[in-house]
């Protein structure tokens, strides 16, 4: 059996994994990070979008408001690339009490956020669409981060210093003699290899999933609570900078711009499976009234698509049992299963937030070389990531410009993203992967108002050309987009996001009849059978 | 006074609003805008699946309707669908159709699948697949809506029920058009009207085919002249040549659709496009008027009998709002068939979707019923994609549904206003 060796492997691909990764090999470290499915597919890739600047928490967790501020200011140095510098407001609605404002002023002082209380007309002129009825407004350093690039950016930056990502790989059990975790067994989800990774030191960041992997490594109760939320992205960018509710953390209370749309979220219901966030009409219901009391109309507005993500909560097993899983702390937790449970060469980094990532991960290999007593200095503080060596700041006409550049040279594949076919075929390329969702995550194709109405046929055959792939697998991969991409629309389809699903069906259905394109899977054709 | 009024200008409004002028009615044919025929392939689909593949859709129609009491073809008839086919192919000539409601052909699609058809342009026919063949895919380089090499392949695997053999291949070609390398379906058919341009793609294409292969292109033969291109082309080559059909918007549904409007207008009828029927006064179970709104006015149109031939949900015609109750825009008429929360999609997008059968329910003679199957309006008529009870992209109904009620529809309004 083939076998791989490392210095060090990271389980989880999602923000902390591939941070983790980029700290330890910028440390000069060997290093292998092994994902069950792509970069960004866990929670990172369902987040809702925001590079907090503390304010949300101010309030009622200064520790993570501290830690959040402080990494807003290191990530727009860093990670420039992967950030809109968008700006945010916290606004007093008439849902909201007036005097809270005056707490989060203090609260964001103590905790070092800039923070600003400017007279209500002044936002109203620069966010014309935000309810009249707002009688406080602050502005904080809240901005848009890109959470796929940014996965991506800390694989390259990972690579460009001779560390390996392996996405589609799971780990099926760790490697264990004695008290000493030697790495893990890993299975290649596409081709079915199995064979050993074996490290020195492996460190677990898989999330919500951390509890599990932990209980492979004989480490149990490692509790972490699966808390759901979900988001809604509009059509438009009916705000320009992020708006907050200003009042305690709860549901529905913040609205991102990012790119093209607006995002609106949150809930936190604990559920027990991480692996299956369903979304109901309750929630939905919920999200668009939410929407309505920040921006009049909302419901109005075309919603193009729904997902979930379930937040890694670690909970200490010696806490009281609670049900709400937004009073466990957002804080993370680094577990030394060393301390823990006698057993060496094994970390578990989970919890936290997107915008701390980095700093988890700092964290987690400190400790590690802390353990292998040796000490190499943090570079991820200091060097920027690959994309962002330029320093400047994502903005939202850079596509535009691009296309603008190249109009007359290429083709737009996506119309909705602004895709070229050139830029489209590199990632393919690049990635080398089969999988069309991947594709879309990479370069957001898809996305927009018409959810691959278009250039996921452009994208199949551009597929088969560019990756040389046959047939088969051509069809099996369009299928299985147009599956994935149901399941977010499915339950936001009304309005002008029905008719554009009722054009969708007509493209696949009528036009192109997907459905009985030749198949080599089973499944396909039990599907064709129902009546 | 106009005797009848039909708003929306699809394939179901159109054949109504023709067959009704022609029979010396006066007509007004009233539009918010152009309809699903510049987005469809221009095939009339009878019935294509129930779900297995239907071969023969006047031997499965009735069994179908039996099957499924709710679905249009159950008021519309069988018979009717048959002479309604006829007569559209007797609006066409230069650009024809062919087919007949007893066979359903098997076209290739844009990915390679193979669809059934039941009357078809001409220039797509060659294509045909039942008795298998040897086919040439041909792509065209600066159009992004064809990918010959994938479409080859899925067609040489396709199963048709005959088992012919299928054997396909693709080849790119780059027609002569200088500096841009993104030109649309549309801009690409208009070239073709340029006999200089077809000769030069017609030399391209000879230098590769092989064999008795037929030659299969995009469906951008020509806007304005295209039997001449596709004879001058098969000519040329010296083989049959067939058109594919591929994404929005759609040559051969844009020949459909200024073909049935000239012909509309030479009768005498009357076409007011960018108009949009707002409301309407009723009285008891007549309808008087329709509230029109255009030029940011809103005017009565008066009329002995009304069509609605809006197009439903997928015109906006029949809208869902966020608070998931439906309407539809002109009548207000109860829309059926809309399941309860939790049940209107399936969440496998290959299942079916319960949603997709919601719509108006109508008589045998197309008037408008509400829940209790009273007949709400004597002299309206609802017809094409508006009517409730089927899943025509999964069926392949679509058209063959627009045009039988459309037809279906002026024999009722023909009866009634003779
Ligand atoms: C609804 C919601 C909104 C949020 N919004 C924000 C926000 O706006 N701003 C912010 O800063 N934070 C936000 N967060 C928090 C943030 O998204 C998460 O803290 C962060 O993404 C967690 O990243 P992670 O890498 O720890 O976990 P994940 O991204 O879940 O990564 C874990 C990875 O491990 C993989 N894995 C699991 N088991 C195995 C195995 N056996 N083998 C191999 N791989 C495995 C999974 O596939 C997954 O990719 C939000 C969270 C939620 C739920
Ligand atoms: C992309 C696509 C592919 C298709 N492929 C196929 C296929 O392969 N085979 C097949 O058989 N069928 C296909 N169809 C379906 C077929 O085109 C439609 O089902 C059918 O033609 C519906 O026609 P219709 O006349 O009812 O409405 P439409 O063609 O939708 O026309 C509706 C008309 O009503 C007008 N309108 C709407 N509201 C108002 C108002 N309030 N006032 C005034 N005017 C109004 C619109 O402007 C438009 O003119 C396809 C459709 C699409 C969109």
């Amino acid at each position: 059996m083939k076998s791989v060796q490392t210095e060090v492997l990271v389980i989880g691909g999602g923000a902390t994994g591939a941070g983790v990764a980029w700290d330890v090999a910028t440390r000069g470290f060997d290093t292998v990070l092994v994902e069950r499915k792509d970069l960004g597919e866990g929670t990172t890739g369902r987040f809702h979008g925001l590079l907090h600047s503390g304010g949300r928490y101010a309030v009622k967790d200064k520790l993570a408001a501290e830690e959040c501020i402080h990494e807003n200011l290191v990530l727009r140095r860093v990670a420039a690339n992967t950030i809109e510098n968008t700006g945010g407001y916290f606004v007093t609605t008439p849902w909201d009490d007036p005097a809270f404002g005056d707490r989060f002023m203090e609260g964001c002082r103590d905790c070092g956020i800039p923070v600003e209380e400017i007279a209500p007309p002044d936002a109203f002129r620069a966010e014309p669409r935000i309810n009249r009825d707002i009688s406080r407004v602050f502005t904080v350093p809240d901005a848009a981060i890109d959470a796929w690039k940014l996965v991506w950016d800390c694989a390259k930056s990972t690579k460009e210093h001779n560390g390996k990502i392996l996405t589609y790989h799971r780990v099926l059990d760790i490697l264990r003699t004695g008290d000493v975790v030697r790495g893990a067994s890993v299975r290649n989800e596409l081709s079915g290899e199995e064979f050993d990774v074996h490290a020195d030191v492996t460190i677990n960041a898989t999330g919500a999933w951390a509890g599990k992997v932990a209980d492979m490594a004989g480490c149990p109760g490692v509790q972490v609570l699966a808390g759901k939320g979900i988001m809604i992205a509009m059509n438009h960018r009916l705000v320009n900078v992020v708006v907050n509710r200003c009042t305690m953390p709860a549901d529905g209370d913040i609205l991102v711009p990012i790119r093209t749309v607006s995002v609106i979220g949150t809930t936190d219901i604990r559920i027990k499976d991480p692996d299956e966030p369903d979304v109901t009409q309750a929630e939905v219901e919920q999200m668009l009234d939410d929407g309505e009391k920040l921006v009049p109309g909302f419901r109005r507005a075309r919603a193009l698509r729904v997902w979930a993500g379930v937040r890694p909560l670690f909970k200490d097993v010696r806490a009281p049992e609670t049900s709400d899983t937004r009073d466990v702390s957002r804080s993370h937790a680094l577990l030394d299963h060393e301390a823990r449970d006698g057993v060496t060469g094994f970390l578990t980094i989970t919890g936290g937030k997107l915008t701390t990532f980095r700093m988890m991960a700092e964290e987690t290999v400190d400790k590690m070389c802390e353990q292998l007593g040796t000490r190499r200095e943090c570079r991820t503080s200091i060097d920027p990531l690959p994309a962002s060596r330029t320093g400047k700041f994502y903005w939202l006409g850079e596509r535009l410009s691009k296309r603008e550049a190249t109009m007359h040279e290429d083709q737009l594949i996506c119309e909705c993203e602004l895709i070229q076919r050139r830029n489209l075929e590199r990632v393919m390329k690049q990635r080398s992967s089969t999988i069309l969702d991947d594709i879309r995550r990479a370069v957001r194709l898809g996305m927009g108002p018409c959810q691959g109405g278009f250039c996921m046929y452009r994208a199949t055959g551009i597929l088969h050309d560019v990756e040389r792939i046959d047939s088969w697998t051509a069809n099996r991969s369009l299928r299985d987009f147009l599956q994935e991409r149901w399941k977010g629309v499915q339950p936001i389809l009304y309005g002008d996001q029905l008719r554009q699903a009722r054009l969708d069906d007509w493209i696949f259905h009528g036009v192109l009849d997907v459905e009985h394109l030749p198949t080599d899977r089973l499944e396909d054709r039990a599907e064709r059978e129902h009546p | 006074m106009r005797d009848v009024l039909v708003m929306g200008m699809g394939t179901s409004g159109l054949v109504a609003a023709l067959r009704c002028q022609e029979a010396g009615l006066k007509v007004t044919l009233l539009a918010k805008g152009v309809g699903s025929t510049h987005l469809a392939p221009g095939t009339i689909d009878v019935l294509g699946y129930d779900p297995e593949l239907v071969e023969n859709p006047s031997e499965a129609l009735p069994r179908f309707a039996d099957r499924n009491p709710e679905h249009p073809y159950a008021r519309i008839g069988a018979d009717v669908v048959a002479r309604s086919l006829e007569w559209f192919s007797e609006r066409f000539d230069g650009y024809r159709y062919t087919g007949s409601v007893d066979e359903n052909f098997l076209l290739p699609t844009a990915i390679g699948s193979i669809k059934p058809s039941t009357l078809v342009p001409e220039t797509l026919a060659a294509g045909d697949l039942r008795k298998g063949g040897r086919l040439l895919f041909v792509g065209l380089r600066q159009l992004k809506d064809f990918y010959p090499a994938l479409t080859a392949q899925n067609v040489a695997n396709a199963k048709t029920p005959s088992g012919a053999d299928i054997s396909a291949r693709a080849v790119q070609i780059e027609p002569p058009i200088s500096g841009e390398a993104d030109v649309t379906g549309l801009a690409l058919a208009r070239k073709f009207d340029d006999p200089g341009f077809l000769d030069a793609v017609a030399t391209q294409i000879s230098a590769l085919v092989d064999g008795d292969e037929a030659v299969g292109l995009p469906a951008v033969l020509g806007l304005r002249r295209p039997r001449e291109v596709w004879e001058g082309l098969q000519e040329a080559l010296g083989r049959p040549v067939f058109e594919i059909p591929g994404l929005p918007p759609s040559v051969p549904g844009v020949r459909l659709h200024e073909i049935l409007v000239a012909q509309f207008e030479s009768a005498g009828g009357r076409v007011v496009v960018g108009a949009e029927a707002v409301g309407a006064d009723t009285e008891g179970d007549r309808v008087t008027a329709v509230r029109v709104a255009a030029a940011a006015r809103i005017k009565p149109f008066v009329a002995r009998h009304f069509v609605l031939a809006t197009g439903g949900f997928g015109s906006g015609a029949i809208e869902m709002t966020s608070s998931w109750k439906v309407r539809e825009n002109v009548f207000d008429l109860p829309v059926m068939g809309v399941p309860a929360d939790g049940q209107r999609f399936s969440p496998r997008y290959f299942d079916r979707q319960p949603m997709g059968r919601a719509g108006i329910r109508i008589d045998d003679s197309l008037h408008p019923l509400d829940g209790s199957g009273r007949r709400l309006y004597a002299n309206l008529t609802v017809v094409g994609a508006c009517i409730a009870g089927s899943e025509a992209w999964r069926e392949k109904s679509g058209e063959g549904i627009s045009l039988s009620s459309g037809y279906k529809a002026a024999t009722t309004v023909i009866e009634e206003a003779m």
